[in-house]
Order: structure tokens, then C-alpha cells, then sequence
């Protein structure tokens, strides 16, 4: 153990001296005295509190359910919205809206979701549940860009404005300021009562030590999990009112939030609620120091905008390292076959086929006349074929590796601004291997610090990561200059070839990315029956396992992270070409999302889903367009990706797995796949057993599959006690609740041990 | 000297000593056997000697060489393979895929030519599934899958193989073709460690026997000697009621 402390005391060093550096560069010069302190103070402890309240009800219902809400902040914005209906719009008395929206809308929310969605997740592969929580976070975004369209302004007031709040020393806190530290701290001693004195929270704590066994205890898991998201939503809109003055009625404000709350839950270790609580305060005090005490020039003006993200890069150095879990494989029951190598290149042939009449207009487009805006169709068309390939560089290591990143969008980016200094501005090609050199280390560094972490972990560090190429990478000078307009990218010129996006040569340039699109497609394809995905898919399969053959995990998974860097650092310069001139806005987090999840809709594992995900995110903006424009579909383009997610939870493997088993099953020639078609249906008849078995069981009603995998689990966790009984009592003590790994305990695990004791 | 051995091994969680001061040894060609009551630490000290779990204290030896701060897969390099408990075969590959990976992964390392293909193929033989090769692993009954993971531990070639549970699962008569390949590959040199519950298996198989209880080793010998053994017995009988594991007298 002494050992393994000094690479981390090192590490503290060094992120100290940076944070002092830092600190010190811009320091704005404002004097140390009361009033600036007092004000930092009360600045940092409200927006701190705030901060606190939304971290602690994600990291309440993560421990509780074992799915972590990237929705937490949207829904909190969404209720945000709704008090503001309430209060400012119909004119409710505010006691009366906040009960209205706090008291049953949140709880109505999170019970409903709980029941129809979150409850099929609790199984699911941590893929799936990334993907449906992330949708709904694109869907709670979309529903309230639609229901309160942005074009017009709204305000929040804060709590008695009209008083005029609290002397301390020179600085007034306002009435809104002191009511957000009380609430704040109300809050956490609720959920510390709720989770510590009443019984439904000895069921919830139970449930975090061990799911199964906490059923057998005559906890009802069912209304643990509801109340745990009811609670969940709750905080979620309680932090969402409070802070809505200050930041402004704003989705994306709003919905941002998110990575505050997943910096907050970092700190806890996704598991202890004061230190959720103390992370959102940690937050808040830093902003506020900043805001008082810092000035950064202009270079940097975004900086303080990235600190939730770079507080939670830091929290991923210093978390201890995740053991190599066992027990966790999970069978599924999914039979494929490899695609043989014939069958890739008639797929990739099919697909640039397609693209080439679609090109050239042979295509017929619902009626409307394509030549009319063949121009900005075309545009749109090499947009999209570029997300296709980065959607393809998602693919080995999403699908195979199961390593989730939502970097890769931000990696683009990166590119196609590096590319307009590297070689675009005079058409070399040499600058896309430039580039590529650049971006493949990059998608590595970013994956680095939560490489020996749990999964989840690296999901949030790169959504911080492409927060934080928002917000402060593209927007420094150096990087797009602002002054600069027009074009900052030449025509490529390849083989003899013009490339570039100018009206005459659009067609040309659609034609051209699909071609690449459709190689590195193929090469995918290909690379699947080779040995290097095998082992990424080995890898994500069963990590103990592939560490026991002799599989270095940590140089394999760099290994797919860079290759997945390089090809989204293609994809880049790329969306360069396409786009001619870059805006220091044009790689939000959000635009990123939409890829990663219809992807993953479509089919996380295979080359071919890359394609039909970025054919349906073309609909949605088409199917808009050709509909009008109707006001009701405005949000189209964030509702559209964020529902299709969701039903992931209901369809796990994606349409591809799905629409292959079934099409395949039509070619004369495929007997396998109809044979297994009937095998998956006959094996869900098996589940739902008749009423005539149950009567003999002297069961009163039918079970449908999903009570009789309950039944299974009960039963399983007897049997599990039968065969290895309980710890003898003398050997069972000490330990807190919140030590407990999560909802991974095996039945015999004591509270606060490693869970590895079974033998 | 034995090629594997483990010295005063300690794992504590928290304040539960899950192994104490287990000292065994592995010796080449012959099949070693760990038996005990449920909870007794066996499978702890199967992640202890492979790597996954990091000893309190003490020493694991391979070959003369400490091992005990190696990462599971430079051991694995080095010849420890296993089986586990709870399944942990690769469910999405299919079970020649699997033992592919194995294959593939000595080659990268290993001085030795030769074609991963054929590797795999003739270890799926060996364990008598060349019928279900093609079958993602997934779809295989328990049983199978754990055969799956045997043949894809022997195409690490290993010098050492931990067997967690290796009959679980199993039929009759597949367990009795299990004994008849382990005791082959033993005699081919192999060193063999295993876990297990089916009494009359590990009785009939194992030519030397440790027996762990609460972490410690509490008797060891043939066995004849093991079953004869009062704190055996006492073992096993006295906790009866929470491990209906029968010995045969």
C-alpha cells in the first residue's frame, strides 16, 4: 500500500501547483478584505448549496438503483420551466406552484419513469443504460425547448425580491441567497433522515449493499426504486428553481448542469451523499472564487465555465483503481454469425450505390423537387456523411471494446480546426495524416484518467471533455479566430482530384465521403473476424478473463482509443472541407449526443448501423422540412435521437441485430436465420408459463417473463445461501453502509468488504 | 521444489479474514485438489495466485520467482491459467473465438511458431466441442460454456491450471470424460489445481489433497488420509446444516 500511495502524492503535487499557477496568472488584483471574502462566501456557499442538492439526489438514485441519470439536470430544468408556468405565467401564489410542481409533478415523473423505463434497465448492459438515460436527457431537453419555445425571453424572479435581504458586514445577501443555504442544508438532512431513520431508507441503504438479498429481507424493490427517482426528480427541480434565477431560463444552461452533478458525484465515488453534498459545495466556492478574485483575459474568458469539468478530471485521478470484477458476465442470449468477407464489400458496394444516386438525384424525395435545392441538399448530405464516419470511429470502440466515450464529436472538431491550420488552407493532404497523428493521442489522453476506473467513469469524463473543448479548446484565438470570416479551407487536392464543398463541386465531394465512408466501412467489416476486435470485444466481454489469458487491458484499450482517435481526427478534417468556415460554437456537447446514440440504436456493434444512424438523424430535419416547419417538431433533431434511445431500453441489441435476424431470415438460403428466429420465440412461449402449470403450482395467476426472471433471481439468491451461508455473525462488523460497492454484492458479501469472498 | 506454491497468504476484508497463512504447493503432473466448506477461501486464494486479488500478506512463488506483485496478465504470460466459478467465457464471441483469443494472445508473446487456428481448433477437440464451434458462447448451456473455458485456459498453454468449480454444471458423463482429460494432461506434465464440490470426483481424481476451512489450511494429504482426517469431518459434518456437501465416509 505504501507503494501505490506515492504516484498519488506525486499527482496531488503537481494538480496543486497547476491550481496555484493558475490561480495566481489571473489573479485580478482585487484586495483580500471582509467584503470581498464575505461575498465570495455567500456567493460560492448558494450556488454551492444549489449545486449540492442536485448532486446529492443523483448520487441518492444511482446508489439506490444502480443506473446513473444523465437526465437529472434536464428534468430539473424541464420542472424549472413548468414552476415558471405556474408562477409567472398563470400567476399561482408560490407556495401553491412549488407544491404543484415539487410535490407531484417531480414524484409523478420519477415514479414513471421508474416503472416504465428504468426498471427493464436494472439488468441491462451499462451501454444500454448510458443510452436510454442520455436520450432522455436529449428528450426532457426537447420537450421543454418545445412546449416553451426560446424566442422568448423568460426570467425567473428570485425568492421576496422585493426585500432587501441580509446585512453581512458590507455585503447583503439577498432573501433568495439565504433561502438557498437553508434549503440546502434542509435537504440534506431529509434525504439523511429519510436514508438513516425511516424503514423505507433501511431498505434503500440495503438495496445499495446487495439487490437480491434486500429482497429477501421483505424490502419492496419496487418502491425503493420509485421512491428513490421520485426523490430524485424532486431534488432535480428544487435545484432547477433555485438556480434558474441566476443562470437564466435557458435549456442548454439548464440542462448543462449535468456535468456539475457528475463532477459532485466523482468526488462521492458515485456512493456517499455528504460527500456529493461536499463536492457541489467545492463547485460552487471555486466558481465564486473566480468570479471574485479572478480575471482571466480574453485567450481564456470561458475558463471559469470549465471547472466543473476539470474538478471532475482531477476527482479521476485520485479515485482508487477498480478491481477486476468477476461474476458480472452476463449471458445473452443473441446468436450472429461473422459477416463473411463477399457479404461486407456487397454491403459496402449497396451503400455507395445508394449515396451515388442519391447524389445525383435518382431519388425520388416525397415529390419535392430535388434540383430546386439540390445546393444546400448536397451540403447537408457531405455534413452527414461525415457524421458517418465519426459515428464509424465509434463502432470498434463503443461496440467492440464497450468503452462509451462521447468525446468523439469534440475530437472532430479538434480536427477540422487544427486541419484549417495544418494544411487546409492549402488544400494538403499531408495535414489529414497530421492531423490524424494528432487526434489519435489526443483520443487517448482523454480516456487515460478513467482507463483503470469503472465504465461509467469514462462516459463522464469525456462528455467533460467535450464540455470542455466547447468551451474553452475551439474558443481560444489560437485555435478559430474570431475576427477571421470566409473560407479558411482551399480545396483539397488529392490524386489529381479538387475536393472541396464550392457549389460545382458538391456533388463530387457527397460522392467522395461516401467513398471513404464506404472504406472505412469495409475495412471494419474486415477487421471484425480479425484478431485485434476479437480481443476488444473479449475485453468488454469479460475483463478478469481476458486479463488471465495474458491481455494487457490498459495497451488495449489504448490501442482502440487511438485508432478511434485517428478516424474521428479523419472525420475532422473532413467536416473542415465540408463546412468552409468554422464557428467557435459549432461543436456543442449536445450536437455530439445524437450521434452516439442512434448509433447505438441502430446497433453499437456493427459498421453498417454507422450508416443507417446518420440516415435517420438526416430525417429528422428532412421529415421537418417537408412538413412545414410545423411549430410542434421545432425540437425534432433533440427529441428524435433522445426517444429512439429510450426504447433501447425495450430493445436492447439494436435494429440492425433485429431487422438482420428478421431480413435474413427471407433469403432462401439463410435456414440458420429463421431457424433462430423461431428458437428465440419459442423460448419466450417457455417463459410465459400457462395458467393450466401455475393452477398446479397452486399459483393464482399467470406470470408473464419478466416475474418469472424475478422468481429466477429470488430463487437464485436462495440457492446462492444454501450453498454459501452467511459470514459467521462474529466475523461480520464495522464497515458504513456507504462503503458498500454499489448493487454488485454477491449475497455473502459483509457490508464494507471487497466482494470477493465467495469460494 | 515445487512449481507453484503460495506462503502464508493472507486476505482480509475489512476485518474478516477470508485467507489466513494458507502455505500450499503445486507440484508438476499431478493434480492437486483444495476442498472445503463453502465461504472456506478457496476462490479468494484462486484470485490471489492468479492476480485479481491483492494478498494482505504473503508470498506467491512460481518456479522459484516471487510473484505476488505481477499483474494477472504478466502471470498469465508467465503460465498461470483458470477457469472460473461463475462463468466468465467471452458471451459474445462464438467458442472457437474464444479459445482463438487465447491462442492469439500466446502467439503474440510466445517464441514459439505456431498457427492460433489450428491451436484453437485442436484444444475445442480436446474438450470435445468442435461440434458447437460456431455457436456464440452465449447461447451454450452453463455446462458447455464452462468447457469453453477450459479449452480456451489450455491455449495459454499453461504450466499451471486453476480449476474453479470445473465439474459444476456437468453431467455424469461429461464429468467423467472431464477426469479421464485432466488426469492425461497431468500425466503430460501439466500442474493441475482444483476446486471443487463433487466429492467422489475430487476423491477419484486428485492425488494430493489441501482442504481450506475459514481461510485455513486444516489438513492436507491423499485422499485417504484427508477423509480419514477428524478436523475434516468435523468440518464438513459440523456445519451440516449450512453446507449439505456429502462426504463419502
Amino acid at each position: 500500500m505504501r507503494l501505490k500511495l506515492s504516484p498519488k502524492a506525486i499527482a496531488a503535487v503537481v494538480v496543486a501547483a497547476l491550481v496555484l499557477y493558475v490561480i495566481v496568472a489571473n489573479w485580478a488584483g482585487n484586495p483580500i478584505n471582509a467584503k470581498n471574502l464575505t461575498t465570495f462566501l455567500v456567493v460560492g456557499i448558494s450556488l454551492g448549496g444549489i449545486y449540492a442538492i442536485l448532486a446529492g439526489g443523483l448520487v441518492m438514485t444511482y446508489a439506490t438503483t444502480g443506473i446513473f441519470n444523465f437526465a437529472h439536470a434536464s428534468i430539473g430544468c424541464f420542472l424549472a420551466f413548468a414552476y415558471w408556468q405556474c408562477s409567472v405565467k398563470w400567476g399561482w401564489p408560490t407556495l401553491v406552484s412549488l407544491v404543484a410542481v415539487l410535490g407531484i409533478l417531480a414524484p409523478a415523473i420519477g415514479i414513471g419513469l421508474d416503472r416504465l423505463i428504468m426498471r427493464r434497465l436494472r439488468d441491462a448492459s451499462l451501454v444500454v443504460q448510458l443510452m436510454v438515460t442520455v436520450g432522455l436527457m436529449l428528450s426532457f431537453m426537447g420537450i421543454t425547448l418545445t412546449i416553451w419555445k426560446p424566442t422568448t425571453a423568460r426570467t425567473l424572479p428570485q425568492f421576496f425580491r422585493d426585500s432587501s435581504g441580509v446585512k453581512i458586514g458590507e455585503v447583503t445577501a439577498t432573501w433568495h441567497r439565504i433561502i438557498t443555504v437553508v434549503v440546502a442544508i434542509g435537504v440534506a438532512a431529509l434525504l439523511r433522515w429519510l436514508l438513516y431513520r425511516t424503514r423505507l431508507g433501511i431498505s434503500m441503504r440495503a438495496v445499495v449493499d446487495s439487490r437480491s438479498l434486500a429482497g429477501l429481507t421483505g424490502a419492496k424493490p419496487s418502491v425503493v426504486s420509485g421512491t428513490s427517482w421520485a426523490v430524485g426528480c424532486m431534488t432535480a427541480g428544487l435545484a432547477g428553481i433555485l438556480i434558474a434565477p441566476e443562470t437564466g431560463l435557458v435549456v442548454e444552461n439548464l440542462a448543462l448542469l449535468i456535468v456539475v452533478a457528475a463532477a459532485a458525484a466523482a468526488i462521492a465515488q458515485l456512493k456517499s451523499i455528504p460527500w456529493a453534498i461536499a463536492g457541489g459545495l467545492l463547485i460552487g466556492l471555486a466558481k465564486s472564487f473566480t468570479a471574485v478574485f479572478e480575471k482571466f483575459d480574453q485567450n481564456w474568458s470561458y475558463a471559469p465555465e470549465a471547472i466543473p469539468a476539470v474538478v471532475l478530471f482531477i476527482a479521476l485521478l485520485f479515485l482508487p483503481e477498480a478491481r477486476l470484477e468477476t461474476g458480472k458476465v452476463k449471458l445473452t442470449k443473441r446468436t450472429e454469425r461473422l459477416t463473411k468477407p463477399w457479404e461486407a464489400l456487397l454491403g459496402s458496394a449497396v451503400v455507395f450505390a445508394i449515396v451515388f444516386a442519391w447524389a445525383h438525384g435518382w431519388i425520388p424525395w416525397f415529390g419535392t423537387t430535388f434540383g430546386q435545392r439540390s445546393d444546400v441538399w448536397l451540403g447537408r448530405g457531405a455534413y452527414f456523411m461525415v457524421l458517418g464516419v465519426i459515428t464509424l470511429s465509434l463502432v470498434p470502440l463503443i461496440g467492440w471494446a464497450g468503452q462509451v466515450s462521447f468525446a468523439n464529436f469534440a475530437i472532430a472538431g479538434i480536427g477540422a480546426v487544427l486541419f484549417s491550420h495544418f494544411g487546409g488552407q492549402n488544400g494538403d493532404p499531408i495535414g489529414i495524416v497530421l492531423v490524424m497523428a494528432v487526434c489519435a493521442p489526443l483520443g487517448l489522453l482523454v480516456a487515460l484518467p478513467a482507463l483503470r476506473l469503472k465504465g461509467l467513469y469514462l462516459a463522464l469524463a469525456t462528455m467533460a471533455f467535450a464540455e470542455f473543448t466547447d468551451k474553452v479548446i475551439v474558443r481560444h484565438p489560437n485555435m478559430i479566430d474570431p475576427s477571421a470570416s470566409g473560407n479558411l479551407f482551399e480545396p483539397l487536392k488529392l490524386f489529381g482530384f479538387r475536393i472541396s464543398t464550392d457549389a460545382g463541386d458538391r456533388q463530387a465531394f457527397v460522392i467522395f465521403l461516401a467513398a471513404v465512408f464506404c472504406l472505412f466501412m469495409l475495412g471494419f467489416m474486415l477487421m471484425r473476424r480479425g484478431r485485434f476486435a476479437r480481443r476488444w470485444i473479449a475485453l468488454s466481454d469479460s475483463p478478469a478473463a481476458s486479463a488471465t489469458i495474458g491481455v494487457n487491458l490498459t495497451v488495449q484499450k489504448m490501442l482502440v482509443f487511438a485508432l478511434s482517435g485517428a478516424v474521428a481526427g479523419f472525420a475532422g478534417c473532413m467536416l473542415g472541407l465540408s463546412s468552409g468556415a468554422l464557428r467557435v460554437d459549432s461543436f456543442p456537447l449536445f450536437a455530439g449526443l445524437p450521434l452516439v446514440l442512434l448509433l447505438a440504436v441502430q446497433g453499437v456493434r456493427y459498421p453498417i448501423a454507422a450508416f443507417m444512424a446518420v440516415v435517420g438523424l438526416a430525417l429528422f430535419p428532412a421529415v421537418n422540412e417537408l412538413l412545414g416547419k410545423p411549430s410542434w417538431l421545432s425540437a425534432i433533431e433533440l427529441i428524435g435521437p433522445g426517444i429512439a434511445a429510450v426504447t433501447m431500453a425495450f430493445r436492447p441489441e439494436g435494429a440492425v441485430f433485429y431487422a438482420g435476424r428478421d431480413l435474413a431470415g427471407l433469403l432462401p438460403w439463410r435456414r440458420d436465420a429463421r431457424e433462430e428466429k423461431e428458437l428465440a420465440t419459442a423460448k419466450l412461449r417457455e417463459q410465459d408459463i400457462g395458467r393450466d402449470e401455475i393452477g398446479e403450482l397452486g399459483l393464482t395467476r399467470a406470470f408473464t417473463a419478466d416475474k418469472v426472471s424475478q422468481l429466477d433471481r429470488v430463487l437464485w439468491v436462495a440457492d446462492e445461501l444454501d450453498e454459501t451461508p452467511l459470514v459467521p455473525e462474529a466475523s461480520v462488523v464495522g464497515g458504513s453502509p456507504g462503503d458498500g460497492h454499489g448493487p454488485n454484492g454477491n449475497g455473502r458479501t459483509p457490508v464494507g468488504a471487497a466482494p470477493e469472498v465467495t469460494t | 521444489m515445487s512449481l507453484l506454491s503460495t506462503h502464508d497468504v493472507v486476505v482480509r476484508f475489512g476485518v474478516l479474514h477470508a485467507v489466513s497463512n494458507a502455505s500450499l504447493d503445486v507440484e508438476e503432473g499431478r493434480i492437486t485438489g483444495l476442498i472445503g466448506p463453502n465461504g472456506a477461501g478457496k476462490t479468494t486464494l484462486f484470485n490471489v495466485i492468479t492476480g485479481l486479488q491483492e494478498p494482505t500478506s504473503g508470498k506467491v512463488v512460481l518456479d522459484g520467482r516471487d510473484i505476488t506483485g505481477k499483474s494477472p496478465f504478466r502471470r498469465a504470460r508467465m503460465g498461470i491459467a483458470r477457469t472460473f466459478q461463475k462463468l466468465e467465457a467471452f458471451s459474445s464471441l462464438s467458442a472457437r473465438e474464444n479459445v482463438l483469443v487465447a491462442a492469439e494472445q500466446r502467439r503474440a508473446w510466445d517464441r514459439s511458431k505456431f498457427d492460433p487456428g489450428q491451436v484453437a481448433d485442436e484444444m475445442l477437440d480436446k474438450v470435445g466441442l468442435t461440434g458447437v464451434a460456431d455457436y456464440m458462447v452465449g447461447t451454450l448451456p452453463t455446462g458447455t460454456a464452462r468447457l469453453v473455458e477450459l479449452a480456451r485456459a489450455l491455449a495459454c498453454n499453461p504450466r499451471v491450471l486453476l480449476l474453479d468449480e470445473a465439474s459444476s454444471g456437468l453431467t455424469d458423463e461429461e464429468t467423467e470424460e472431464m477426469a479421464v482429460l485432466l488426469r492425461s494432461l497431468s500425466a503430460e506434465g501439466l500442474a493441475i489445481l482444483l476446486v471443487e464440490h463433487d466429492m467422489s470426483f475430487v476423491m477419484g481424481t486428485c492425488e494430493y489433497i489441501y482442504v481450506l476451512d475459514f481461510g485455513r489450511v486444516i489438513s492436507t494429504g491423499t485422499p485417504a488420509q484427508v477423509q480419514s482426517d477428524a478436523k475434516v469431518q468435523a468440518a464438513y459434518l459440523g456445519t451440516l446444516a449450512e453446507a449439505p456437501t456429502e462426504v463419502p465416509a
